[in-house]
């Protein structure tokens, strides 16, 4: 009698294994630039964001990509894995994971799971410890949002360092360009009586 | 063969006859008809089964027709509970009985079905004060099963007070109070009840056949043509531990007239009955009746459901689908369920043997049957022995009502509802249990408000559960914002993150008898693993207050101790941002790459290791890395907090 639900949530997790979670994406990944961007790994079957209502503004975007089958989902994850890979932008790198039960907002339900729910007695001696068990709960979300703020501060620390470093790079790419571009080069290289780089 | 056989076997006649239609004149419209010894006429409040929904929708008949290959057709305009549109309505309390009547353009007004879905009548009592409107009598208002005096615009998905002039196509005063049904009803009289103690009477039972909702039904089937009555509905009580005779009378203002006396005494288990009935009665419904009013008595409860199901499988060897319906037809009489529900059970098992393929019809026997069998077991020995039963049976009634319905297999809402698929079987097949569970746990709440909260509650599906999919609702981070202005939301924590948002859903039901809408926020890479969160939305603002602080103030503990926490709190919105940190872009080259990434290829690449990208992109992935032990390692360290908190708890 149960196995139309058991099959049913076996095909679901059949789908989790070929499906990889991405992270550190770009608000501006789209579904069809994942599509693109993935298709030289295999066919993509499902693309679907994951919404994240809690978290402040500054944030990556998280999807879930489904692949025709769990090997291309594996290709995907090692060869982001090896090398940091770009998607719309970089040099932040899109993170790939092997996709978890919990991701997915239309998972079924898990075949003969009971929960159970009752209200504790106050005067029972487990009260107490269940209103700290709850405050020790709320803690752990303050921290858990705390260490989220430190994530994005770091990041955007790194962004700013990478951006500053990136200009200057830049700038002397610049210089050198301007230089043999303008003919100082060549002058100085007659000057020092060096052989001209051109050459 | 055998299914023509069954479809003979289910009465079906035209009445008058209206016009012809179609293209090549080959389709024959009709006025009337009778279906399983039921009249309907045009403009009939029925009920109609869905696959998959545990109630019935109810609808007007607003075209009947043939078709030239002999396929019966009924055009049906819709009614609305108000649970289907529940998020269009606001926070309007609505009764549970009110409907809306389908009206505007768009998906939902009106639906082209086989008239075979149809599962019976149902009086639907327009109370508008609009002067179109023939206003209905008190009793009338008793006897209706549904009342309804707005519209719900499908276009507009809005609910309208007014009626409009014309609502697909029919002009209104057909789809208001008819003049002559208003008369039969009130004339109606149901009298019972004559209390004889007896002391020798120990068994209890009740058989309750025909709930109240079903005369007015059948008095507005016979009225609307006065030459056929069928006293379908026949109340008998026998309420042996207190009467053992009861007298029933049905009487409908003469026009059809119907009475069956009984005398049921335990001591003797002499059983009488006696039926008057016009010309076209069917006498076949009340024999069984009487039958089954005959082994009641006799203290045989346990035994009914199984004789008489034998009895049906045998004098029907041939079709298959059909044993098994009349399982549940003696299960829910036995239980002393409701006449109406019997004639929805078999019909729609007959609409299905029609439209069924034959193969999978087999399939679904071997198993249902089983299943059935069980069940029907059980309730018999319910009834045997809980004298609990009389006291909760208007609930019960219901309960089983959604049960019976569930467990009901599909009629296929296309015109040509082929062939099931083999899933659909399975999923039949699971439904018996879970209508078990579901009717336990819903008897539940009541016995848990009174007792005060100590019990350990087993989170089952809820019972009214909104299931309809008639409209597509709103985005979520649409209906999250929308909560969250009318201080509607509610952020649960401390959930398995396992959990699904239906589970969710029901865990509130279970622990608040609050319905809600709730999301699991899903998973990502640094969610932590000990505490599950879902945003819920309530109907009401008080709802969610009331929800937040009994949850503050008392402790409810789910399944592996966990102590479910809730708050409100700002949900953030991601508006679209342009700029990403850790993306850079030189500003001079700025319109370049813009362009390039329009062309997703382009951009999207591995990092070769002799660039200055990738070195800046190892960068990333160390504080990739770091990040991720940081959150392992704060995870870990909640986990351990939490282990130790949980080990003060008392064991198990």
């Amino acid at each position: 009698m149960e196995s139309s639900t058991e099959a049913e949530y076996a095909a679901f997790l059949e789908k989790v294994r070929r499906t990889v979670y991405l992270d550190n994406l770009s608000p501006q990944v789209t579904e069809s630039v994942l599509k693109t961007a993935l298709s030289q790994f295999g066919t993509v079957k499902n693309v679907q964001f994951i919404p994240s209502y809690t978290e402040s503004k500054n944030i990556q975007q998280f999807a879930l990509v489904e692949m025709d089958n769990s090997n291309q989902a594996k290709a995907i994850i090692s060869s982001m894995g090896e090398f940091p890979f770009m998607m719309s932008g970089m040099p932040r790198s899109v993170r790939a994971r092997a996709a978890e039960v919990e991701m997915f907002d239309d998972r079924p339900i898990k075949p003969g799971r009971k929960i159970q729910c009752r209200w504790l007695d106050p005067d029972d001696p487990d009260f107490e410890v269940a209103q700290k068990l709850k405050h020790v709960v709320r803690k752990h979300t303050a921290e858990a949002s705390f260490v989220l703020k430190q994530q994005l501060d770091q990041e955007e620390m790194l962004a700013k360092q990478q951006a500053d470093s990136l200009k200057q790079n830049y700038k002397k790419y610049e210089l050198l360009d301007s230089i043999m571009a303008d003919g100082t080069a060549n002058r100085l290289a007659r000057h020092y009586d060096i052989r001209n780089l051109d050459d | 063969m055998v299914e023509e056989a069954e479809i003979e076997n289910l009465e079906f006649k035209w009445g008058k006859k209206r016009g012809i239609g179609g293209k090549k004149k080959d389709v024959q419209f009709y006025e009337s008809f009778t279906y399983d010894g039921v009249e309907y006429t045009l403009y009939d409040s029925v009920y109609l089964y869905k696959e998959e929904e545990s109630k019935p929708y109810i609808g007007k008949l607003i075209k009947i027709w043939e078709n030239a290959d002999k396929t019966k057709r009924v055009k049906v305009l819709w009614f609305f509970r108000p649970s289907e549109i529940s998020n269009f309505l606001g926070n309007d309390q609505t009764p549970e009985n009110e409907l809306f009547l389908a009206c505007g353009e768009g998906v939902g007004l009106t639906n082209v079905n086989p008239l075979e879905a149809i599962a019976g009548k149902c009086n639907v009592v327009c109370t508008s004060k609009d002067s179109r409107n023939p206003q209905p009598s008190d009793k009338e208002l008793q006897m209706s099963d549904f009342i309804f005096y707005r519209t719900f615009d499908v276009g507009l998905h809005k609910v309208l007070n007014k009626i409009d002039e014309k609502i697909a196509g029919i002009e209104v005063k057909f789809l208001l109070n008819k003049v002559d049904c208003q008369k039969s009803s009130g004339a109606l009289k149901v009298d019972s009840k004559k209390k004889n103690i007896d002391k020798n009477a120990t068994a209890s039972d009740e058989t309750l056949i025909s709930a109240q909702k079903n005369i007015p039904e059948n008095m507005t089937a016979k009225t609307s043509a006065k030459e056929r009555g069928k006293p379908s509905l026949v109340k008998q009580k026998s309420l042996l531990s207190e009467n053992p005779a009861s007298n029933v009378d049905v009487e409908s203002g003469g026009i059809a007239k119907t009475s069956v006396l009984e005398d049921v005494s335990t001591d003797s288990t002499t059983f009488r009955s006696k039926a008057k009935e016009n010309a076209h009665t069917k006498i076949s419904s009340v024999k069984q009746k009487s039958a089954l009013g005959e082994r009641v008595p006799s203290g045989e409860g346990a035994g009914i459901g199984e004789i008489v199901r034998s009895n049906r499988l045998e004098n029907l060897p041939g079709n298959k689908s059909s044993s098994s319906s009349k399982v549940e037809f003696e299960k829910s009489k036995a239980k002393g369920g409701k006449v109406l529900e019997l004639k929805e059970v078999v019909k729609s098992t007959k609409d299905r043997g029609e439209l069924d393929n034959r193969p999978c019809k087999r399939s679904r026997l071997d198993t249902s049957v089983e299943a059935y069998d069980d069940k029907i077991k059980n309730h018999m020995q319910n009834l045997g022995r809980d004298s609990v039963w009389n006291g909760a049976k208007p609930k019960l009634g219901i309960i089983d009502f959604e049960n019976i319905s569930k467990t009901k297999v599909a009629i296929p809402y296309g015109i040509d509802g082929g062939p099931f698929k083999k899933q659909k079987v399975d999923e039949k097949l699971i439904k018996p249990t879970n209508g078990k569970v579901e009717k336990t746990s819903s008897i539940q709440p009541s016995i848990f408000e009174k007792k005060t909260d100590k019990r350990v509650l087993e989170v089952a599906r809820r019972p009214n559960l909104d299931r309809s999919k008639w409209f597509k609702e709103l985005p979520w981070e649409e209906r999250i914002r929308v909560a969250h202005e009318q201080g509607t939301l509610v952020l649960l924590e401390n959930l398995d993150p396992s959990y699904t948002s239906t589970e969710v859903e029901d865990i509130v039901w279970h622990a608040f008898k609050e319905n809600c809408s709730a999301k699991m926020i899903q998973r990502i890479a640094f969610s932590s693993p000990h505490s599950g969160q879902a945003y819920v939305i309530f109907k009401t603002r008080e709802a969610a207050e009331k929800v937040v602080t009994k949850l503050d103030e008392g402790c409810l503990m789910l399944s592996n101790r966990r102590l479910l926490v809730g708050s409100v709190r700002t949900p953030r919105f991601t508006g679209k941002q342009s700029t990403f940190v850790g993306h850079l872009v030189i500003d001079k080259l700025k319109f370049q790459m813009q362009r390039e990434m329009r062309e997703a290829v382009s951009t999207s690449h591995c990092s070769q290791p002799n660039t200055l990208e990738y070195d800046m992109a190892i960068e990333w992935c160390m504080l990739q890395e770091k990040l991720d032990c940081a959150w392992k390692k704060l995870y870990e360290q909640q986990g351990q907090e939490l282990r130790k908190l949980k080990a003060k708890l008392k064991p198990k």
